[in-house]
């Protein structure tokens, strides 16, 4: 039921199926249907949904239907395709946008055509609703026991308009007199877009190649005006026989090198199936992010001879190349470490794809100055991907190993400090959770050995003494320092 | 061999879960699990906070440990400081300390600065211990750098003798060796001694996941997310005192320093005690004596004709032990208020443990009559128990505001308060927290929060998640239960108590910290009225009650229109016909006994005196009906089984209620007679009922008592009953006392229902919103007792209802009034009041003369109120559409100066012919806007269309056992806690109104139609229990649909939206 809440529809129905509102993506479907619709005729317009009023797309089929073997044709073949696309659809003919509007919504069939000059009778025994009238008028009509479009015919305009204002007579008069109202058609959304066409169908590599880094010089100018940068770039080819074909690249970093862009192109449009020939090519930007402008660089930082002698990785300068990596391995094989809020030392850093802003990602990722967490020890120089078990001889219940054995050599310690105990992370769906989580608490020391070598060690688990639960910590090594 | 003693220890730190989102364990659990590990000490510290303080000393004084009351001050400017006032006067500073922090901010905030700590509002922080803290991320080095210098600044600040400290705790980051010595050092060189803590969070470390959800639920995040802003290790819990001598074996001195600061404070809140106001006694009178004055001559008030033997001897024998136990300043307090309402024509009735008594019945405080109902005084103030009066006062609703701000202009702000509310996690609240904690979608946390709605009990878990479409066996979805479970009961955050206030002798805020309350202009203390139960702090509850304000306009309805004066106290008594009326459950609109339960339960139980009726008002309850006790009372009451008691004793205790317990009184007295609970032990366990979804121990006290029962050689099964019983109490308690004070208003409204049926509902549709039913239900069942009601109407209806006379007979018309109409303002309707004048002539009239807007002349219009004028409905409308938006200025009236359109419109425009209106359109149009219908019940319309149908009337003359097809308007659906899932649902026809009772089953098979009919088909067999008829439903189904064809007229589509929304029914109350 419309405007009813979401909790009270589950009270009824348990196990309701909920989706949550998309209007921007009705529009986009609504707009993409009144697209589709061209086939019937050129001028067509989506009209989004108002209520309980289906959304509908209008369609000016003025001297098309004899294409479809007349109006009834016309409407049965609209239908039939609108419905095998998945939609529910109803579609109505007048002679006028009003009638057309309420029979198609409030008439009784699924196709509804009035016949030229009978439009007061059809519309007679519909609901003022038919009328596209607000809510608020229809409301005040129904009160007054006004609720047929016939109700309304005989009704002095004058007392009419003083109440209702005068929507009501102007919608009526839309309704049955043709010619009031006009269908403004679907117009293209304005993207940033290069288009080039070939007297004669171009047909080899190099003159495609060619081609594509002029549009891509025109476009990256463009973009260098407006102070953006491409996030990604389709490239259209359409062939002489009515097919297209198409490359897509995406960048890490906004971008409008054209020459960088266009070496990303080159991976792939050598597999490009270009049919018999290609009379049209366009470049556009489906994906944009703004761009300060910057410096042209004197020299193309490919150039052999310069080299770029700086160590500090300059993200400009790793980009190009990530970019290339990426878009030859795909986005998941190329990462880099991120590092990590968790307090179990092995999984304070990750890999993120190389790609992924930084920034973007979630506040586990984010990173804080290592050498300041709150409440931490210090960490070695080397850390185990694993610890490595070790045999250790240590005073119950916490104190720090006097000897331990690691891959056969005895290590007699000197100094320790210690414990910094650690506890599992419990909300990992790995870990039991009924188990005897000080089973699994971590206390980590840092020790020196007689040698001056120095470790990082852990006893797993606490001990619980005599009457505990029976485990029995275990010793292990984590990490060297240097 | 020699065991060494375990050496005495006392944790100082201890942060409770009144520190919201921060503490993890309840006060009561810190306490206890204090005691078992054997320190000799505990201390309560929450941040800038007292909330908790009173369950942990109530916790202590049970358990026999040592509290120390104390907070842990977190400043602006500073390091935070531990602070335990040592006596009641350095106690006082500290509350007013607090409060000045909190009322600098909003509610739950708290700024103070190291200048006000040791600042004169806090007499410089003598005799107050102070434990500075360490703060815990600082490294050894940031210590000596930073911390150092502020510990420096707090040595400086204090002033000579105050007793400061320094706080050491290990925090297992690698470095507490050199952490400790670092802090050894400081303070050695500042002269602060160290002192061993472990900064508790949680009285077991098993409460560690539950700290991560919580400190996520205050971060809003999720665990996985939630990263460093989780405490690494699970250290921070109580430890026995070896375990903390181990940890500090360096340091012994810091642990037997924990002991030296305990034994440095020795206040208690036990020192709080009945600082009773003592404003309402005159100079040369003490409170006792002035008590006994003014209960004689309210006494002689009452009794006119000389006070019976009877009632003197109970108000000798009351005044006695008042005086004994100091209480005559309480009474006056209370005498004070209600004699300011009876002054302001303001009505009033007190009720709880101490209203019901003579004294308070001479002095106006209760309308009960002692001589009607034997009322052991000493079973609510005794002497024994220790324990303070209880007196609550229900005023009239709509005039409870009076009575608050005469008390705060009595009293000052600065010594009356409003009592705080602890809100606590419930299970839905845990749950979508807990789920959001553990980073849960949306809709699966949606699902799991709407399948505990179903009160979960634990064993239907299981199907219950299945049933939502998840997986019982998840792990994760497991996780969340539990620790719902435990998070459930956890204080959230405090709010205001609707009516509770606290008075004082001194200032309030010498007493209890005082905060902002989330309303503007309104502050709060930081204890609940339990806290100030067991500390004997003197409290009030200034209740709003609508059936005192329906009362009230009732006795003023009959007094203007019959010429009888009435009051509470004055109703005629034990009037059977009042009786033969309520037996019936002819009980709609009646105080307390209107539900469909208690409907059902009045032929049962048959009330003929004034004390059925307070078992009436006690036995639908979820005590007795979970303790099984309302078939046994039934059976003996109407003589089919022997009323039998399980021992002498008992018999003393259960003889008024034939042996069967229906009071929490009774049940209190069992725990004392039957099962050896000492008065005080019997307290802890009724506090623990109130409260035991909050602390575990429910099942220490079920053991001793079926244990002490069953030893006495009571009958064990009994006992169980008894138990549970006690059980349903701690949900919702209803004592006995309160009951008596309810059960004169059933009869008071009871009696006026049965004489003056036309005030009666006239007054209840006055006092809107209020009880179980609609006004439908009222004006319908008003006609059924045979009162004419009139539609609204502009020429006739004031805002309220009126009665108005019959040209013939001595008997008055219901006019309804026009605030039935939906969407109609009561400005709007004073101002068409007040330009009456006699009558209006047309819309224009009433348009021009009271100036209403357009938008309510057509609610006017919408509701057919200009039949006076001769309009109906389409043509009222039709008229007042024309009008213009501003109305006109007066001036221009009184020149005669017409404006231009309204004239035009109003006399020169064409006639407008509109479509007829059916009778079925009418009736519709009447429930869009004032959700009933005079013309006609929409049944009647319907019946012709149903087939096969019996209407409610004929109920009363089907045979039990037989099936019948029903339909009717949904007025009602009910499902009780107390009837284990069973849905009651009354249904409304053009004859009469039937009960249908739905089974889960047959709910779950028709759960669609059971929440959202309007209009329901019922086939169902019929059952009779005495005049009670039920139909238990087989099948259902929805015509709300065919509300529709009423409307239909000949050929028209039907209106729009059909005005199904208007035939709503009241749900789930």
């Amino acid at each position: 039921m419309l405007g009813m809440a979401l909790a009270d529809a589950r009270a009824l129905v348990p196990d309701i199926d909920a989706t949550a509102a998309d209007p921007a993506g009705d529009a986009k479907t609504l707009a993409g249907l009144a697209a589709w619709c061209g086939q019937y005729t050129p001028w067509t317009s989506p009209e989004g949904a108002d209520g309980p009023v289906g959304a509908g797309v209008w369609l000016d089929v003025t001297g098309c239907a004899h294409l479809f073997g007349g109006e009834q044709g016309l409407l049965e073949d609209l239908v039939g395709r609108v419905e095998s696309l998945g939609f529910d659809a109803r579609a109505g003919i007048a002679d006028t946008p009003g009638a057309a509007w309420g029979i198609t919504r409030f008439g009784k069939g699924r196709i509804q055509i009035i016949a030229p000059r009978s439009t007061r009778d059809a519309l007679g025994d519909l609901p003022v609703a038919a009328l596209r009238l607000p809510t608020m008028i229809t409301d005040g009509l129904d009160g007054l026991g006004l609720r047929r479009v016939g109700d309304l015919y005989d009704l002095p305009r004058g007392p009419l308009a003083a109440r209702f204002g005068t929507r009501v007579a102007d919608r009526l008069d839309a309704a049955l007199n043709p010619g009031s109202e006009p269908v403004s058609p679907l117009v293209p959304v304005p993207e940033r877009r290069e288009q080039m066409a070939f007297a004669e169908p171009i047909g080899l590599l190099e003159d495609i190649e060619r081609g594509l880094e002029a549009l891509l010089v025109d476009l990256c100018m463009r973009m260098d005006r407006e102070s953006v940068g491409a996030r990604r770039v389709d490239f259209t080819l359409y062939r002489v026989d009515g097919g297209i074909a198409r490359a897509r690249i995406g960048t890490s970093r906004p971008t409008r090198d054209a020459h960088h862009l266009a070496r990303l192109f080159a991976e792939q449009i050598t597999d490009l199936d270009l049919g018999l020939g290609i009379e049209v090519m366009a470049v556009s930007v489906p994906s944009l992010e703004p761009l300060v402008p910057e410096q042209m660089a004197l020299a193309d930082r490919t150039q052999p001879g310069q080299r770029n002698n700086q160590s500090s990785p300059d993200p400009a300068s790793v980009a190009p190349l990530v970019d290339r990596l990426i878009n030859r391995l795909g986005s998941h094989s190329v990462v880099r470490l991120t590092q990590r809020q968790s307090h179990i030392p092995e999984h304070a850093a990750a890999e993120i794809p190389a790609a992924d802003d930084p920034v973007k990602s979630d506040t586990s990722t984010t990173t804080l100055p290592i050498a300041r967490v709150p409440g931490r020890g210090s960490r070695p120089l080397r850390l185990f991907p694993r610890p490595q078990s070790i045999q250790a001889v240590a005073p119950v219940p916490d104190g720090p190993p006097a000897l331990f054995r690691w891959r056969r050599v005895l290590h007699r310690i000197a100094r320790a400090e210690g414990p910094e105990r650690i506890a599992p992370e419990w909300w990992r769906t790995s870990l039991p959770w009924d188990a005897p989580w000080e089973a699994a608490t971590r206390d980590y020391y840092r020790v020196e050995d007689e040698e001056g070598r120095r470790f990082w060690v852990y006893r797993k688990g606490l001990y619980s003494g005599p009457d505990g639960d029976g485990h029995e910590p275990t010793w292990f090594i984590h990490g060297q320092f240097a | 061999m020699m065991i060494a003693p375990p050496p005495a220890y006392a944790e100082l730190q201890v942060t409770s879960n009144f520190s919201f989102l921060r503490g993890v364990s309840h006060a009561e659990e810190l306490v206890t699990q204090a005691k078992i590990l054997g320190h000799r000490a505990i201390a309560i510290t929450d941040h800038n906070s007292l909330a908790g303080v009173v369950r942990a000393h109530v916790e202590a004084k049970e358990v026999g440990i040592k509290l120390l009351v104390g907070v842990r001050l977190d400043l602006q400017d500073a390091p935070s400081m531990l602070c335990f006032p040592r006596d009641r006067r350095a106690y006082g500073r500290l509350c007013r300390l607090l409060t000045m922090g909190m009322l600098r901010g909003e509610k739950g905030d708290c700024f103070l600065w190291l200048d006000d700590v040791f600042g004169p509002e806090n007499g410089g922080g003598e005799n107050q211990v102070f434990i500075v803290v360490a703060p815990e991320d600082a490294t050894p080095q940031e210590l000596v750098d930073t911390f150092a210098p502020a510990l420096n600044g707090i040595r400086n600040k204090a002033v000579e003798d105050a007793l400061v400290f320094l706080a050491g705790h290990r925090v297992y980051r690698g470095d507490d060796e050199r952490r400790l010595a670092t802090l050894s050092d400081l303070a050695t060189a500042h002269g602060v001694p160290l002192v061993a803590t472990n900064d508790i969070h949680a009285h077991e470390p098993g409460r560690k996941p539950l700290q991560d959800v919580l400190w996520c639920i205050r971060e809003h995040c999720a665990v996985a997310q939630a990263g460093f802003r989780l405490g690494v290790n699970a250290e921070r819990h109580l430890k026995a005192p070896t375990e903390m001598a181990r940890l500090f074996a360096e340091y012994p001195d810091a642990i037997a320093r924990t002991m030296e600061v305990a034994d440095l404070v020795t206040f208690s809140l036990d020192e709080l005690r009945y600082e009773y106001p003592e404003d309402v006694v005159p100079p040369g009178e003490t409170p006792q004596s002035e008590l006994q004055r003014l209960t004689w001559l309210g006494a002689k008030d009452r009794y006119p004709d000389g006070v019976p033997d009877k009632v003197r001897g109970l108000v000798e024998h009351e005044l006695e032990l008042i005086s004994a136990l100091q209480y005559a300043s309480y009474f006056l307090t209370v005498y004070d208020i209600v004699r300011f309402a009876r002054d302001r024509d303001i009505l009033c009735q007190g009720r709880g443990s101490a209203a019901n008594s003579a004294v308070c019945y001479c002095l106006g405080i209760t309308a009960v009559d002692p001589d009607r109902i034997e009322l052991l005084f000493e079973r609510f103030v005794s002497a024994e128990r220790d324990e303070p009066p209880d007196i609550d006062v229900d005023f009239e609703h709509e005039r409870r505001e009076e009575v608050i701000q005469y008390i705060y202009d009595k009293y000052g702000r600065d010594r009356a308060g409003m009592t705080a509310t602890v809100i606590s996690y419930r299970t839905r609240s845990a749950v979508r927290e807990v789920s959001k904690a553990l980073g849960l979608s949306q809709d699966v946390a949606g699902a799991l929060v709407g399948m505990v709605w179903r009160s979960l009990k634990d064993e239907h878990t299981d199907a219950y998640i299945r049933e939502a479409g998840l997986d019982p066996a998840d792990p994760r979805l497991r996780q969340v239960l539990d620790m719902s479970r435990e998070l459930r009961g956890f204080p959230r955050h405090l709010s205001q108590h609707v009516g509770g206030f606290v008075l004082t002798r001194g200032p309030l805020s010498e007493v209890v910290p005082i905060s902002n309350a989330a309303m503007e202009d309104r502050t709060v203390i930081e204890w609940d009225k339990d806290d100030l139960d067991a500390l004997g702090i003197l409290k009030v509850d200034v209740l709003g009650l609508g059936m005192l304000t329906c009362i009230r306009k009732g006795f003023d309805l009959i007094s203007d229109h019959y010429g009888q004066s009435f009051d509470l106290a004055k109703v005629p008594a034990e009037d059977p016909g009042v009786y033969d009326m309520l037996c019936k459950g002819d009980s709609l609109g009646v105080f307390q006994v209107e539900s469909r339960a208690q409907m059902t339960m009045l032929p049962r139980l048959k009330p003929r005196t004034f004390y059925d009726l307070v078992i009436e008002v006690a036995i639908v309850r979820p005590g007795p009906i979970q303790g099984d006790m309302v078939h046994p009372y039934l059976r003996r009451r109407n003589g089919e089984e022997e009323a039998v008691y399980p021992s002498k004793e008992l018999e003393e205790v259960l003889g008024k209620t034939l042996g069967v317990p229906l009071f929490q009184e009774q049940a209190m007295r069992i725990a004392i007679v039957g099962a050896g609970f000492t008065p005080s032990e019997a307290d802890g366990l009724r506090r623990s009922m109130a409260t035991f979804k909050r602390t575990g121990k429910i099942h220490t006290f079920r053991d001793k008592f079926i244990n002490g029962m069953a030893a006495r050689g009571y009958d064990r099964k009994f006992a169980e009953r008894c138990f549970k019983q006690i059980e349903g109490f701690g949900e919702y308690g209803f004592p006995e006392s309160h009951a008596a004070s309810f059960s004169l208003l059933v009869y008071v409204s009871a009696w006026m229902k049965c004489y003056f049926p036309a005030v009666f509902a006239c007054a209840l549709l006055n006092s809107q919103p209020m009880g179980f039913y609609a006004p439908a239900q009222i004006v319908r069942d008003a006609q059924d007792h045979g009162v004419k009601v009139w539609p609204a109407d502009i020429n006739h209806s004031d805002w309220d209802c009126t009665l108005e006379p019959l040209h013939d007979q001595a008997a008055v018309a219901l006019r309804l009034g026009l605030r039935q109409i939906k969407g109609m303002r009561e400005d709007a309707a004073n101002a068409l009041m007040r330009e009456r004048d006699g009558s209006y002539r047309d819309p224009y009239d009433l348009w021009r003369r009271a100036a209403l807007r357009p938008g309510q002349l057509e609610v006017l219009a919408q509701a057919d109120a200009f039949a006076s004028v001769g309009l109906a409905r389409r043509e009222a409308l039709w008229a007042v559409r024309a009008l213009g938006d501003s109305p006109l200025p007066l001036f221009a009236a009184s020149n005669h100066v017409a404006p231009a359109n309204a004239e035009v419109s109003e006399f020169y425009e064409p006639t407008v012919s509109l479509p007829h209106a059916s009778l079925g359109e009418e009736v519709i149009a009447d429930y869009l806007s004032l959700r009933m219908s005079l013309k006609q019940h929409p049944l009647a319309l319907l019946r012709p269309h149903l087939g096969q149908t019996n209407p409610a009337m004929q109920l009363n003359e089907t045979a039990t056992g037989s099936m019948i097809n029903l339909v009717g308007l949904v007025t009602c659906r009910q499902r009780p806690g107390t009837a284990s899932g069973v849905i009651f649902i009354t249904l409304e026809d053009e004859t009469g109104v039937a009960n249908i009772i739905v089974w889960p089953k047959v709910f779950e098979h028709y759960r669609k139609v059971v929440l959202s009919a309007r209009l329901l088909g019922v086939r169902g067999e019929v059952q009779r229990e005495g005049l009670v008829i039920h139909v238990i439903a087989k099948r259902m189904v929805d015509l709300t649909p065919r509300l529709a064809a009423i409307a239909q007229p000949d050929n028209a589509p039907p209106p729009r939206a059909v005005g199904v929304s208007s035939f709503r029914s009241r749900d789930f109350h």
